[in-house]
């Protein structure tokens, strides 16, 4: 327990001032995925919003997804260098950005938009909100190729304009989007769904301002940040300090063949959580680079994963981590690098750290997951309505085990969280596919004391002629890592099998496969790493894993050694491996 | 004589209301496992003669408990071949952002017991591959074999036609006739295949269980010497009969709770005021909904077990719209890593319970703080009172920390509390476009009329009203009702390509199955009421708005009103509208009562005594503004009706305390409801 930072106003006012500021972020949140137009907002809530401060220091953030974590200051930043001239801002202004080099953060696709809040003249807070429409333009629809080699086939970029005036709206700027997109009234609902939230910011602190004063507003602010970097230093000190690296490869790009190698070094102070990734592979031809302020996401959202994953996150929680990389690396790329599957690296951001320390934190981490978004995105025509469609969406797949558990099984991968996957009733209603299959992937992978958690493979079947598909499945060619004497997990794929029978691939990228009616995109993701040696797996948990067809017989022969009846499941004999275990 | 029964955690209570429209109250102990005795205990204790009973309206936990205790029976599933995982894919959340060691929800139905059939329907209800009937022969062996219990089976796009459903259900009655068997369709008629699983599979877990009370309690009934209509109260804020309840028990998951917000409103409707907010705090939780116009909000989104932590099971059934927080009498204000005082969502619960309850509580709790500043008075307490153990426990857990004094620390724990309690009344109201002035809050459960005041003046409610028989409200609740049953039937179409001879088929389909229905529970066709809605939503949208359909056959004309009405209610709570976009429907939803006899309120009678008569002491209390004010504190019990009493004021009863600030007057209605006015 810590001290509270001293200050004027009593402690209970700022407490409920406070709480009154994530409440904010909260309804601002929820609004937006209501009135979103694009599944890929209110079913993956890939999207962000929040509140900043004048300086543009995050005080409160609605998060579907972990992967935004921290994009909103940046784009506010850029905001304040950009207008920094007295004036410059005005009540009633909203500026557009998707910029990932200039504070935009992850991909075209992701349109951030930034109000600055006035209360009685005087700038005291900024609402942003940052989310992934279906469609912002570029070569290939859903704006996001795996063959792409500059931005500019990625879609139309915003950097940092007005689109609203002192509450005019900039009907320029609205008429060039509806001009470039392909489902203009989706991309402009989630604008209208995006702007209504910021507003409802706007009038919650300004609500605030008027009930307790600004002073008291800005005092709880500072009394926030201070709140959130305790909580940080705090779970800090019980990190074991020193130094902790980790090497990893990255398949390839979509166009050069890989590996790509990525590393970190790890280093945990008293204060100070330093995460630096200098010596990883240069930025590459493909889309799969990813800039500055995604990886700084990326590590910040490992870093709450071992500080505090059960706290609101604000600034201060931030304070201690630091962040290095190289200018124009894989990590750090600079214009044009194309970014639209930036995920395929910064989830390494991600998993480098987690795998460095693994072995040190045992209580937070786990093995390693299926570490890929595993996008797929189909388009062509519904079959009845004879409408265009589009599907865009991430897949489930297996976690590592950790100490004490299994890995948990078909979920999102880490840099999503509160996504929603969309239900066959509904994708069939929607686009012109039959989902043939959507179930559990049990290859037997991931074997551990706990094991990994299993993948799926989920089936498009084309229903007309003329769809295309593209995907990008990072983690196909290199192992998900088990640990601590866990084995490994498998990889991602998917392949194409033909009405006539024929099976193409499996591929881990491709962009734009031709599918014709009743041809299958079969779509399989990977099992997580197990923890801990199978050897020590209790034997009724073997037995429950074989009767409920998580693994087979021969498997947990093989590595439980545990030999039993696959019909009856009783337990005939253990191997000499098993005997020795249990004889200890 | 119509009486209600509500089982609760703790106490079992009983109302009743007797042909002059008097009402009486008792309590017994809830009596775990056997539920039903606790029943018949406190129609004991009440003294009612059971001859007198015509109507008996019960409501219990027995199915939530089933639930979260996991003791339900062994369950099989069966579903479309390629997808026996749904149960355990589900959808794949993980609401617990940064926990990487986060443990998805563990299915009801393990794997082995989850089979599948060959058999497919496309989404318009066109059967692509037929049932395998063979299959379900060889999968209903294999459940026997494996000992299940109960039997679920859910198809894709069943709420499209039920076909496979229903011959498959036939099938395994004709095979098996012991078995319990839910199909989805008869649990819910909307897509998305995981959420109607889970519902159908859910019901089934608890079917034998709930058949099994049930019938308990009928032939306990029976034996002495009840012939009243027996009726069970659903999560829709309505009954069913006894045999209906035993069919679907799912739809008593909330049985209880719900009572209460519908009793608000029904009080709502004596009093004159149509708008309502409700709002009950018990021991562990405080609950709040909104009444608007009347009208008593459902929705299908419930879920139990579901936190910001975890993603939980969905129930896909109606059930009265609640906003439930973990603060309660019993919470316990705590300091955070970050230091900052919070308050719950633990609770001491009934054990050990506060620290003034004597019995081992070592932790301040909300209930410790209303006694220090002098809310609550240590002689209301069924035992003594330590007031220097509960100071004490203030001043080492929370004062010492902030250097303030232990009033100052108290005040702070009941503010904290209530700014908790607020944002959830914010969130029914003013967050979904709602003016707080156009209502009144009825505050209930042991702390409602506590907190409620100063609760209404930051809100800026009209009025709180402090029902007569708050504490057992929830049965007063049940005694008012009326039976109800919903029908939700998903249909997509774009609004300009409705066909009208297909929509109206629909409506009348649903009509006639609620007619159909209630004869089987004995109502007569002129005594069932229809309303009905269509949840519509802009094309692309994926959540929907419920707005009204009138009754009657729809054309577009008609339609064009609700479509307006549609844009109405979406400015109103998204603060903006799409006149120009396409709009949808989603489903169509009928709510069909069953109306029933029910009493009239019994005015009071004068007892002749003043207010000063009422008066029991003075004594200081801490308010917010005001500081340390020496404040009358009046017996509820002595109370005429035209009472009026300006604050500050406290009004006490046996089980409850309601605090009157500075500014703010209360009177006693005719009925005995306390009313208090805000005042400017």
């Amino acid at each position: 327990m810590v001290k509270t930072v001293a200050s004027k106003v009593d402690p209970f006012t700022l407490d409920i001032v406070k709480d009154s500021l994530v409440a904010i972020g909260e309804e601002m949140f929820y609004a937006l995925a209501r009135t979103s137009m694009s599944p890929i907002i209110y079913e993956v809530l890939d999207y962000a919003s929040g509140l900043t401060d004048p300086k543009g220091q995050l005080l409160t953030q609605g998060n579907g997804v972990t992967g935004f974590i921290g994009m909103l200051s940046f784009m506010v930043r850029e905001t304040l260098q950009r207008y920094n001239k007295t004036g410059d801002l005005k009540p009633g202004d909203i500026f557009l950005i998707n910029d990932p080099y200039g504070g935009g953060g992850s991909h075209l696709c992701d349109v951030g938009l930034v109000m600055p809040i006035f209360y009685k003249g005087e700038l005291v807070a900024f609402s942003a909100n940052k989310a992934h429409w279906t469609e912002v333009g570029g070569k290939d629809a859903g704006s996001m190729s795996t063959d792409s080699t500059e931005i500019y086939q990625e879609g139309l970029q915003f950097p940092c304009v007005k689109i609203y005036d002192e509450g005019k709206l900039n009907q320029a700027v609205v008429d060039i989007i509806g001009a470039n997109v392909r489902f203009p009234d989706l991309s402009l609902g989630d604008l209208w769904a995006q702007v209504a939230a910021l507003k409802t910011g706007e009038r919650r602190v300004q609500e605030l301002c008027e009930k307790y004063s600004r002073d008291i507003v800005v005092n709880s602010i500072h009394h926030l940040l201070d709140h959130g970097e305790q909580l940080a230093l705090k779970s800090l000190k019980e990190l074991p300090q020193g130094i902790y690296e980790a090497v990893d490869f990255i398949d390839d790009d979509g166009i050069q063949d890989g590996p790509f190698r990525v590393q970190v070094k790890v280093e945990i102070t008293e204060n100070e959580f330093i995460c630096d990734f200098r010596g990883s592979h240069p930025q590459v031809t493909g889309s799969i680079n990813t800039s500055l302020t995604g990886l700084v996401s990326a590590v910040r959202t490992v870093y709450l994963a071992i500080t505090n994953p059960s706290q609101d996150v604000n600034d201060g929680s931030f304070r201690p981590l630091k962040v290095l990389t190289d200018e124009g690396s894989i990590f750090n790329a600079v214009r044009p690098a194309p970014v639209s599957m930036y995920w395929e690296s910064m989830l390494f951001g991600t998993d480098l750290v987690w795998k460095a320390l693994a072995p040190v934190v045992p209580h937070r981490l786990s093995a390693g997951h299926f570490l890929s978004v595993c996008v797929a995105i189909l388009s062509g025509q519904h079959q009845d309505t004879n409408e265009r469609f589009l599907i865009v969406e991430p897949s489930v797949g297996g976690w590592g085990g950790a100490k004490g558990s299994d890995g948990a099984s078909a979920q999102f991968c880490i840099l999503d969280g509160e996504t929603f996957n969309i239900p066959v009733e509904v994708c069939e209603t929607r686009n012109g596919v039959l989902v043939d299959e959507y179930s559990l992937y049990t290859d037997g992978a991931g074997a551990g004391e706990f094991r990994g958690g299993h993948g799926v493979v989920r089936s498009y079947q084309a229903l007309t002629n003329n769809q295309v598909f593209t995907a990008s499945f990072g983690r196909h060619k290199y192992n998900v890592w088990g640990a601590e004497g866990g084995k490994d997990g498998s990889t991602n794929y998917f392949e194409i099998v033909k009405a006539s029978g024929e099976v193409d691939g499996p591929f881990g990228k491709y962009n734009q496969y031709p599918l014709n009616k009743h041809d299958v995109a079969r779509l399989v993701t990977a099992t997580g790493g197990g923890y801990g040696d199978p050897i020590n797996r209790p034997v009724e948990k073997v037995v429950d894993d074989v009767k409920n067809e998580y693994i087979t017989a021969e498997q947990a022969e093989r590595d439980y050694g545990v030999i039993l009846d696959p019909d009856t499941f009783e337990i005939k004999n253990y191997t000499p491996e098993r005997q020795a275990k249990e004889a200890r | 004589m119509r009486v209600a029964t509500d089982i609760g955690g703790t106490f079992t209570d009983l109302v009743y209301v007797d042909q002059q429209g008097k009402i009486g109250v008792a309590k017994s102990h809830t009596t775990p496992p056997n539920f039903e005795q606790g029943v018949l205990d406190v129609i004991s204790v009440s003294g009612i003669g059971t001859e007198q009973l015509e109507t008996f309206i019960h409501g219990t936990t027995v199915i939530i408990n089933a639930l979260t205790e996991r003791k339900g029976v062994k369950t099989g599933l069966i579903t479309t071949k390629g997808f026996r995982d749904v149960l355990e894919i589900a959808r794949g959340n993980r609401p617990d952002l940064f926990n990487i060691q986060y443990e998805k929800p563990a299915p009801f139905v393990p794997r082995y017991l989850r089979q599948e059939v060959e058999e497919r329907l496309n989404y318009k209800g066109e059967v692509i591959q037929p049932l395998h009937k063979e299959r379900i022969e060889e999968i209903v062996s294999y459940f026997k074999n494996e000992k299940v219990e109960a039997i679920a089976v859910s198809y894709l796009h069943s709420y499209s036609n039920p076909v496979h459903e229903m011959e498959t259900v036939k099938l395994i009655q004709e095979i098996w006739p012991e078995v319990a068997v839910t199909a989805s369709y008869e649990v819910t008629r909307e897509w998305r295949e995981y959420e109607r699983t889970s519902t159908t599979v859910l019901n089934s877990y608890v079917k034998p269980i709930a058949s099994s009370y049930v019938d308990r309690l009928e032939n306990k009934l029976k034996e002495i010497g009840n012939k009243s209509n027996k009726y069970i109260m659903q999560s829709n804020g309505g009954t069913t009969t006894f045999e209906q309840s035993k069919q679907t028990p799912i739809n008593m998951v909330e049985s209880g709770p719900v009572a209460g917000i519908y009793g608000s409103a029904i009080l709502g409707k004596i009093l004159g005021e149509e708008n309502i907010i409700a709002f009950d705090i018990g021991g562990t939780t405080a609950k709040c909904s909104l009444i608007d116009k009347g009208e008593v909000k459902v929705t299908t989104e419930y879920n139990i077990e579901r936190t910001d932590r975890t993603a939980g099971y969905p129930i896909k059934v109606p059930v009265v719209d609640i906003v439930e927080i973990g603060n309660g009498g019993g919470s316990i204000a705590w300091i955070d890593d970050g230091g900052s005082l919070r308050v719950g969502p633990q609770s001491a619960g009934a054990l050990p319970g506060p620290i003034a309850y004597g019995k081992g509580g070592t932790e301040p709790t909300t209930t410790d703080a209303n006694l220090v500043v002098g809310r609550l008075s240590p002689g209301n307490f069924d035992s003594n009172v330590d007031m220097e153990r509960v100071k004490g426990a203030i001043h080492e857990k929370i004062a010492s920390h902030f250097e303030t004094s232990v009033d100052e620390a108290a005040l702070g724990i009941i503010r904290i509390a209530n700014s908790n309690m607020l944002n959830a009344l914010k969130l029914i109201s003013v967050r979904k476009g709602y003016d707080p002035r156009d209502f009144a809050l009825v505050a209930f459960g042991g702390g409602g009329s506590m907190h409620a005041p100063a609760l209404a003046k930051e809100l800026g409610v009209s009025k709180v009203i402090v029902p007569v028989a708050a504490s057992v409200f929830s049965a007063w609740g049940m005694l008012m009702t009326d039976l109800r049953h919903d029908y939700i039937q998903t249909y997509i179409r774009r609004v300009e390509a409705i066909n009208y001879s297909e929509f109206n088929d629909i409506l009348t389909r649903q009509e006639k199955e609620a007619f159909a229905q209630y004869e089987t529970e004995g109502v007569k066709e002129e005594n069932v009421l229809f309303s009905r809605y269509v949840d519509l939503r802009y094309v692309g949208q994926e959540h929907t708005v419920k707005v009204p359909v009138p009754n009657g056959e729809m054309n577009h004309e008609s339609m064009q009103r609700v479509i307006q009405e549609f844009h109405q209610t979406h400015e109103r709570l998204y603060t903006f509208k799409l006149e120009e976009s396409p709009t949808e429907i989603v489903n169509l939803h009928l709510i069909a009562l069953g109306s029933v006899k029910k009493p009239e309120l019994a005015r009071i009678e004068s007892n002749g005594l003043s207010v000063e008569d009422a008066l029991k002491e003075v004594r200081p209390v801490l308010y917010e503004e005001n500081g340390w004010i020496n404040t009358k504190v009046y017996d509820r019990a002595k109370l005429n009706p035209e009472a009026k009493i300006a604050g500050p004021a406290i009004v006490e009863e046996p089980t409850a305390s309601t605090v009157v600030y500075p500014g703010q007057t209360v009177t006693v209605d005719v009925y005995g409801n306390l009313i208090i006015e805000m005042g400017v």
